[in-house]
């Protein structure tokens, strides 16, 4: 379990971060309309796991990971159609993601010089994901901060729109062009939310069954056949026993 | 149905079993059956196929509780057109209208499989063989692993293939030797047919045990 | 401390579907073959079972089965004024490494160029006139005609087991097939695919606009087939995870299900995994070579002497090869001199998003890399160029192979990219959706090359390739032009809002556009412009062979692989019946 070491920790998170029930982040309240809000209520993005299947957050400290929940809920969040990020498992899916091989910079080329480049060029600078994620979730925490208010404690809108100024770029997080960590926050958001539940994110199948994408067993021999009629199968996990339960394993190597 | 329907029932030696079968045991309705009423055609299925789905070897009736209704009513159609061969359930299918195969279908699937006894315990290569060809296959055979397509645990895989844990080894057998021998013709693109010609006796045997002795899938 | 072995009569870089192929003949001929492969060996059973395959994260996202960039990139830059950076992830193209190459996680496409493509200079030229091209263009003829060929592409069709129907056998159009193709002698080994709802949908629309569809090609098969090594394959199953992945099925023909068992049987075939060659060595007249150097995986270096020495690795990396061996003299852009590296050239991809209404359900996820329905009407040299201002063409088809969500959630144009405008519209359009693919081809310019980065190594300390491209404007042109025509079927197909994005410049490395990489190590008549001979041999060593798409002059409007199959029998057929009876120069020069 990450202990929150950092000078930004304040009272209000580390409190959260033991479990105390009565204290929940208003980033949670943005939920209580919706459908999922029940059982997301008591989930504080602490790293003390609050109901039964809920991960422990091995990578984010707690002022990360509130900023986490609170953006990928608004980058796919939860409405009249399901589930959104936040229930999805997204920010678990993050976590590991990062704290594993992928994070720490598998398959990345990583030698210098690093220059500029042009966007036709790619990625250029030398963090992982890891250290980017890191570099730049500390630099955003600190100056919002600076606002006094942290970013699970905005407004909807006001995440959308600090959100909106992350992606058009122009702000430094401590060397990690803001474009470079929006961008990369959205594709993993979305790679939570789509990929196998094996990763722990698209926790239930919740996103595949919202697309009807029937997932990782797939014989369509003669249902090819059947044009223009839906396919009725309930989505199938690489992870899942033959009772149903996905065991979660998402340490899997990007090589075969 | 009636006992002494005899309609579309073929004459001959499976009529006489059947007929045994039927008189030997009534058709049953407790408690673990409250899932859907049972339709009028299922009173004979039960006779084979025992009062919950669950087969009965000494007929080579495979339990069918649990199996998905796409595919009970493609197997009943199939039998009806013989492009899977079998004296007693040609007879049997050809009798049944297209609902009363919905029905009959839809109720077996609603069944839970009841836990049961795997069977005899394979020898211990024997059941290395049969995890191996049912999880990853067999280059040297060209086979590919029966999970692929039969699902996690060989649970089944919803529309494309039925479950194989905790099915009748006899059976399961029988079938291989079906699609090897092509008296059962009803695998789209020969998918099963391409699969049990490269598989051995030993194989066979090897992996019928295994899937038997996965017993049968909790709810 | 170099280990001197044993030598041996040839040696193969590369053991994909060409080192597979070449490996197999010349060892079944009676010579003593050994195999490097770079990568590990892997097989149907057990490396590519499901459901761990199906893995779009991994796969897909992360290119699982792709040359690892930690170890081995590119460096590139859009033209000569820039500074070529390192490819840190592939995303425009991935190059895959490991036994049996890049067509173990291919789509099945399986294409023949059309005789027009192998003379295509001089029969533009003929058609279009002296001044039709832009000049930068350097397209040239390659040496060797489609008639030539034509045994070559059947043997390689029959040995894959590709499922088609027929255009035209021997002159005469057959019905349901492409009638643009150049003649075969026969049938398809075996029968088209089943055709998908977006296929069917597709050929209706192009048929009412006069339009000639038939069903693609696919070395995903359609049926059981026994191929002539003895080989069996499956029926493909449309799981929809073919290109990135590997087939657990045994239906994808791969070198594991086509020849793979029979080559490794022969004792006189050594294969070697984990061997990442070096150079090929020179002696001191630098025309002939003597073997090749590599360090295993246990980082041990071996000279391995061979007589003969074939590289047949993925294209770029044959051009490397012989830019890191010195042979041949180097591409040149500035003064227009030299030959390893010229002419590389890719494909020109645009697609149209067609979006149908919620009751009508397309199932992106049944489909195999290989199906669908397409038209050449507006490929290559099919239609008449007179006054368009470009050459070249594509095939529109719509032949999506999968419905994979984190890559695949089509929405139109002005969907925001998150928030719950982007979610409604995923899910408003992910199962109604039908996007053609505009598979265009590629002309090569003077400006775009390979050659050998200044400043960046890979692991082995080994400069990298650097790769510099951009789009010839002849090639934007002509993907504007059909995607227009797309645009139409996509209409015609009675599509609530359909949405043309024809290719636009600059190229980037940061979209996928197929790994189609052609060039740089040419065939051709002239020593002067071609780095080997029609036969594929070295003009300055001749006892090196290279066998890639890297001997294309330019690249047609299909996917190259079936006509490198073509390309890897015929140079087996002059390796066996010419070069190996009499060792020399084949070509006069």
């Amino acid at each position: 379990m990450k202990l929150p070491n950092t000078p930004n920790v304040t009272r209000r998170s580390f409190v959260a971060s033991v479990g105390a029930a009565t204290v929940l982040p208003p980033a949670t309240a943005l939920l209580a309309d919706s459908a999922e809000a029940a059982p997301l209520a008591a989930h504080h993005g602490a790293t003390a796991p609050t109901e039964p299947g809920q991960s422990v957050y091995l990578f984010f400290n707690v002022a990360e990971a509130r900023f986490i929940e609170a953006a990928c809920e608004r980058l796919i969040p939860a409405d009249e159609s399901g589930a959104g990020a936040l229930a999805a498992g997204v920010p678990n899916y993050l976590d590991k993601q990062l704290g594993g091989a992928w994070g720490a910079g598998e398959r990345l080329y990583r030698s210098g010089p690093w220059l500029p480049g042009t966007p036709s060029q790619g990625y250029q600078l030398p963090f992982t994901p890891a250290e980017l994620f890191h570099t730049a979730l500390r630099a955003i925490n600190q100056d919002l901060d600076k606002g006094g208010t942290a970013f699970g404690d905005l407004s909807a809108q006001a995440q959308d729109t600090y959100l909106k100024g992350l992606e058009a770029g122009g702000q430094d997080l401590d060397g990690v062009p803001s474009a470079v960590f929006f961008d990369m926050l959205l594709r993993m958001t979305i790679e939570g939310f789509f990929s196998d539940p094996v990763y722990g994110g698209n926790r239930a199948m919740v996103a595949w069954r919202m697309i009807g994408f029937p997932g990782a067993y797939a014989d369509y021999y003669e249902a090819i056949d059947q044009h223009g009629v839906k396919f009725e199968r309930a989505p199938m996990s690489i992870g899942e026993d033959r009772h149903g339960h996905v065991h979660v394993q998402p340490a899997i190597p990007a090589t075969l | 149905m009636s006992p002494n329907n005899t309609r579309g029932w073929k004459s001959g030696v499976g009529l006489v079993i059947f007929a045994a079968a039927y008189v030997a045991q009534a058709p049953l309705a407790d408690a673990a059956d409250t899932k859907s009423a049972v339709p009028p055609g299922a009173v004979p299925c039960q006779a084979c196929h025992g009062g919950h789905g669950e087969g009965r070897t000494a007929v080579n009736a495979p339990r069918i509780a649990g199996q998905t209704a796409h595919y009970i009513e493609k197997q009943l159609r199939d039998f009806a057109s013989g492009t899977r061969e079998n004296l007693v359930m040609g007879g049997i299918a050809k009798s049944l209208s297209d609902a009363d195969r919905a029905k009959v279908a839809a109720y077996y699937a609603s069944l839970s499989v009841p836990g049961v006894a795997g069977g005899a315990r394979p020898s211990a290569a024997l059941a290395a063989r049969g995890h191996e060809l049912a999880v990853q296959g067999a280059e040297a055979r060209r086979v590919q692993a029966c999970n692929n397509c039969h699902g996690p645990e060989g649970g089944g895989a919803g529309l494309s293939a039925p479950y194989l844990a905790g099915q009748m080894a006899s059976y399961l057998a029988s079938q291989l030797k079906s699609w090897q021998q092509g008296t059962r013709r009803n695998d789209a693109g020969n998918l099963m047919a391409s699969v049990a010609t490269r598989l051995d006796d030993t194989d066979i045997a090897a992996v019928t045990a295994y899937y038997a002795g996965l017993g049968a899938a909790a709810p | 401390m170099v280990q001197r072995l044993k030598e041996v009569d040839v040696v193969v870089i590369g053991v994909g579907m060409v080192g597979s192929i070449l490996s197999k003949e010349l060892a079944a001929a009676g010579y003593k073959v050994v195999g490097l492969e770079r990568g590990q060996a892997r097989f149907t059973v057990p490396e590519f079972q499901s459901p761990a395959i199906h893995d779009e994260l991994r796969f897909d996202v992360r290119k699982a089965l792709m040359q690892d960039n930690t170890r081995e990139p590119v460096t590139f830059r859009n033209n000569s004024s820039q500074t070529a950076l390192p490819v840190r992830r592939w995303e425009s193209f991935l190059p895959g490494t490991g036994l049996g190459g890049s067509m173990v996680h291919w789509n099945g496409q399986t294409y023949r160029f059309q005789a027009n493509d192998f003379e295509l200079a001089t029969r533009t030229r003929e058609r279009y006139g002296k001044g039709f091209l832009d000049p930068d263009i350097t397209i040239q003829d390659w040496g060797v005609t489609y008639e030539e060929l034509e045994p070559h592409f059947d043997r390689f069709e029959y040995l894959l087991g590709t499922s088609g129907k027929a255009g035209n056998i021997k002159g005469q159009i057959m019905p349901g097939g492409d009638p643009h193709e150049s003649p075969r002698a026969r049938e398809y080994p075996t029968p088209p695919m089943k055709e998908h709802f977006q296929g069917a949908l597709f050929r209706k629309a192009a048929i009412s606009l006069g339009y000639h569809p038939f069903p693609q090609p696919s070395s995903n098969l359609s049926q059981p087939y026994t191929n002539p090594e003895g080989m069996k394959l499956n029926t493909c199953v449309f799981c929809g995870f073919c290109e990135r992945y590997a087939c657990e099925h045994y239906a994808k023909s791969t070198p594991q299900t086509v020849i793979l068992p029979v080559l490794l049987a022969n004792q006189n075939f050594e294969l070697r995994t984990g061997c990442q060659v070096q150079r090929i060595n020179l002696d001191s007249t630098r025309k002939r070579a003597t073997g090749v150097n590599y360090i295993d995986a246990a980082g041990r270096e071996f000279e391995q002497p061979a007589a003969l020495v074939i590289t047949s690795s993925f294209a770029i990396n044959n051009v490397r090869m012989l830019l890191l061996s010195g042979i041949g003299k180097p591409y040149d852009p500035g003064t227009g001199k030299g030959v390893v590296g010229r002419n590389y050239a890719y494909q020109t991809m645009s697609t149209v998003a067609s979006f149908f209404d919620q009751d009508v359900i397309i199932n992106p996820f049944m489909a195999s890399g290989a199906s669908g329905t397409l038209i050449n009407d507006f490929a290559g040299d099919n239609f008449d160029h007179a006054g368009l201002g470009f050459i070249g063409g594509a095939f529109i088809g719509a032949v999506n192979t999968n419905g994979r969500p984190i890559q695949y959630h089509p929405v139109p144009p002005g969907t925001p990219a998150w928030g719950k405008g982007w979610k409604d519209a995923v899910l408003k359009h992910y199962n109604h959706t039908v996007m053609f693919s505009l598979h265009g081809s590629s002309v090569s310019q003077r400006q775009n090359y390979l050659d050998l980065d200044p400043t960046y190594r890979d692991a082995w300390g080994q400069p990298l390739l650097r790769m510099t491209f951009d789009f010839p404007p002849n090639d934007l042109k002509m993907a504007a032009y059909v995607t227009a025509k797309a645009v139409e079927i996509g209409k015609a197909m009675g599509a609530k809002q359909v949405n043309g994005s024809p290719r636009k410049g600059p190229y980037t490395t940061q979209q996928y556009q197929t790994t189609h990489n052609t060039g740089g190590t040419v065939m051709g008549k002239d020593p002067s412009t071609s780095v080997v001979n029609r036969y594929l041999q070295c003009w300055d060593v001749p006892n090196v062979f290279v066998i890639g798409a890297s001997n294309y002059p330019q690249n047609a409007s299909w996917n190259p692989t079936g006509t490198l199959g073509a390309l890897t029998y015929w140079a087996a057929d002059a390796l066996k019946n010419k070069y190996l009876k009499n060792p020399g120069q084949l070509v006069p020069t």
